[in-house]
């Protein structure tokens, strides 16, 4: 999905060059690369750890990736247990999230979900920025006619709705899980970040160090493997933090319509699609599941927002 | 320019041939058959006959063809499930109240969203800029499904302000749909105009106006706000998939009879002539608007228009 707000700012990054600190020349060679390498991400790592929204941002992530890949383990409940006795309790000690309609804990099913919820979630967005990568790639570094005609082809098709290319894909495919849900999502989603990635390799390809590689005779595989596609890292560890929150919101958004992940199986958006029916009498357990999306969403736009400050300083505001 | 504009309409047929190309395979793909209203089995003898009715014997390409025909002649073809009602007739009925929701969405995300943002970077790190940007970034995070949810728990139920929680009839309907819709956009644009705004602040001819004694509401006003709502252009396009893409969502909860829940609908029902239509004619609004925004942006940004062409 297009995000809009990181529009401009995708733009910024794809025009600019991450690797600034290098000077022409650097990367050639194998015998000095490495430590130069460490020390750009050294920096990277000193300026991200300075940003304290970023770093909080950092640390709420991983929070709720430990408890979604923890407490399901250690967790007294089965996330799938029903005791009507317990039906639609709000928070208490012993669930600290209340339970569902079913009498199930929420606090387990909300670790259960975000298990199915961010494993979607990262998998499709690796699947978008594979796509992205290969599209970019060969549209930046062959340049010339395929190059306009690859990005006019984009530049057309940018923006367009997600939701209804998913809708038809797990039509095809009968039946909504894990992997149709991956592919689903990443079908119509990977327009920006292959416009990054071009971007990218277009200002790389001016970069002297390129030129020498070319002059010398190295071969384009080289050239594109060895110079280009590793200096994209930086946008790319960027994107990722762009594209998870459409992606996960994404997946929300079909399971919430009825069309995503199926009950009795737990996604955030499937539960909240079950908390729907009762929000009147029970709204916990459609806030619940849905605050973990907000959550999770606004700590992926704070990290991403630190890593474009910490991977490209020139961009950072004052 | 002209040139511009005419390489840039050019262009846009081979996509939207395309687009329609890439629904018709897709579209080919999905099993099922939409002529079967019960369990029974239909007999081959009628079964062909309606495939014959609705030109589905035909070789693909030759669908393909009479299928874009069509869409030129604006004429989406009949509903497969639905007797006696075209694609056409359910565009008529679902999609004014969908675009309705959608411009009153926009415009709302704009009036609330540059003005915050605006306010925001020339009172850079102040409490109102710290609250404004909490405000965005939470806003910008939430599902719109808990921020309807949310408004009509409190503005419909617990408060009781007489807002409907369901239908799409006087002005009172509308309200909370829109402002569940646009609150995202909204604060994306807030985000944006802030983000842009603080650094045309930086700039030389900002310092300049400033230095010649212009006053500062004028500075502002003439140099600032111009040049700070680019981006904001530029945004419109994907903000347009965003709202389609949010209307799925708020016409379910709202129970409003637009092309986003109808959709939902026709692809449970298996009614892939309408499935097809409303993909492509959605497909063909964000094409288009995405058309409208780069000419826009030519006009607005001369340097562009050289990269573009």
């Amino acid at each position: 999905m297009a995000t809009d707000p990181a529009q401009g700012k995708e733009q910024q990054v794809g025009a600019r060059r991450v690797v600034t600190d290098e000077g022409p020349g650097v990367a050639e060679g194998s015998a000095g690369a490495p430590v130069r390498q460490t020390n750009l991400w050294k920096d990277a790592w000193g300026r991200y750890i300075r940003n304290k929204a970023a770093v909080v941002a950092g640390a709420t992530f991983l929070l709720v990736l430990l408890f979604c890949a923890i407490w399901p383990i250690v967790s007294p409940y089965d996330p799938n247990h029903v005791d009507f006795a317990l039906k639609s309790q709000g928070p208490s000690l012993a669930h600290p999230f209340g339970t569902d309609n079913f009498g199930r804990d929420m606090m387990t099913r909300t670790a259960v979900g975000g298990r199915v919820s961010i494993g979607i979630g990262f998998a499709a967005t690796a699947a978008i920025l594979l796509i992205g990568v290969a599209y970019g790639a060969i549209s930046g570094f062959v340049g010339g006619k395929l190059d306009n005609g690859m990005m006019r082809f984009l530049d057309t098709l940018y923006g367009l709705p997600y939701l209804p290319f998913a809708i038809i894909v797990l039509a095809i495919f009968g039946d909504a899980n894990f992997w149709t849900m991956i592919v689903a999502l990443s079908i119509a989603s990977w327009f920006t970040s292959a416009r990054i990635v071009r971007g990218q390799i277009i200002t790389l390809k001016e970069n002297d160090y390129v030129r020498a590689a070319k002059a010398v005779g190295a071969r384009w595989l080289r050239v594109l493997g060895r110079h280009l596609l590793p200096n994209t890292l930086g946008v790319l560890i960027i994107a990722i933090f762009l594209e998870l929150p459409g992606v996960i919101l994404g997946e929300a958004f079909l399971s919430f319509i009825g069309l995503g992940i199926s009950p009795p199986d737990a996604s955030w958006g499937q539960m909240a699609n079950e908390g729907r029916a009762v929000y009147r009498v029970a709204p916990h357990i459609m806030a619940v599941p849905s605050i973990a999306i907000a959550v999770l969403i606004l700590a992926a736009n704070f990290i991403a927002d630190g890593l474009r400050d910490a991977l490209d300083p020139r961009t950072r505001e004052t | 320019m002209t040139k511009f504009i005419i390489r840039r309409v050019v262009w846009t047929i081979p996509v939207i041939l395309l687009v329609i190309l890439l629904t018709f395979v897709l579209m080919r793909q999905i099993e099922g058959n939409p002529f079967r209203t019960s369990e029974r089995a239909i007999p081959a003898e009628i079964q062909r006959n309606l495939e014959r009715k609705f030109g589905l014997d035909q070789p693909a390409h030759i669908q393909y063809l009479r299928y874009v025909k069509g869409v030129v002649t604006f004429d989406l073809g009949p509903s497969l499930v639905l007797r006696n009602r075209d694609v056409n007739d359910i565009v008529r009925d679902h999609f004014p109240k969908s675009l309705e929701l959608g411009g009153l969405a926009f415009l709302f995300a704009l009036l609330f969203g540059i003005p915050l943002g605006a306010l925001s970077a020339l009172r850079a790190n102040s409490v109102f800029d710290y609250g404004a940007m909490f405000f965005s970034n939470v806003g910008y995070a939430i599902p719109s499904f808990l921020v309807a949810t949310l408004l009509i728990y409190f503005f419909a139920l617990e408060w009781d302000l007489g807002f409907p929680t369901s239908g799409w009839a006087t002005w009172k309907h509308k309200v909370l749909p829109v402002v569940a819709l646009g609150l995202g956009p909204g604060a994306a644009f807030a985000r944006l105009v802030r983000g842009t705004m603080m650094e045309t602040l930086q700039q030389d001819y900002i310092r300049t106006a400033k230095a010649k004694g212009l006053r500062w509401r004028r500075v502002v006003g003439l140099h600032v706000l111009r040049n700070s709502l680019i981006p904001v252009v530029t945004a419109a396009g994907p903000t347009l998939g965003f709202l389609i893409t949010g209307s799925f969502v708020i016409e379910q909860i709202f129970a409003i009879p637009g092309i986003g829940r109808y959709y939902v609908t026709a692809v449970t029902a298996r009614d892939y002539s309408v499935v097809m239509g409303l993909t492509v004619l959605l497909s063909i609004i964000v094409i288009v608007a995405n058309l409208i925004v780069d000419i826009l942006y030519g006009i607005l940004d001369p340097r562009t228009r050289d990269a573009r062409t």
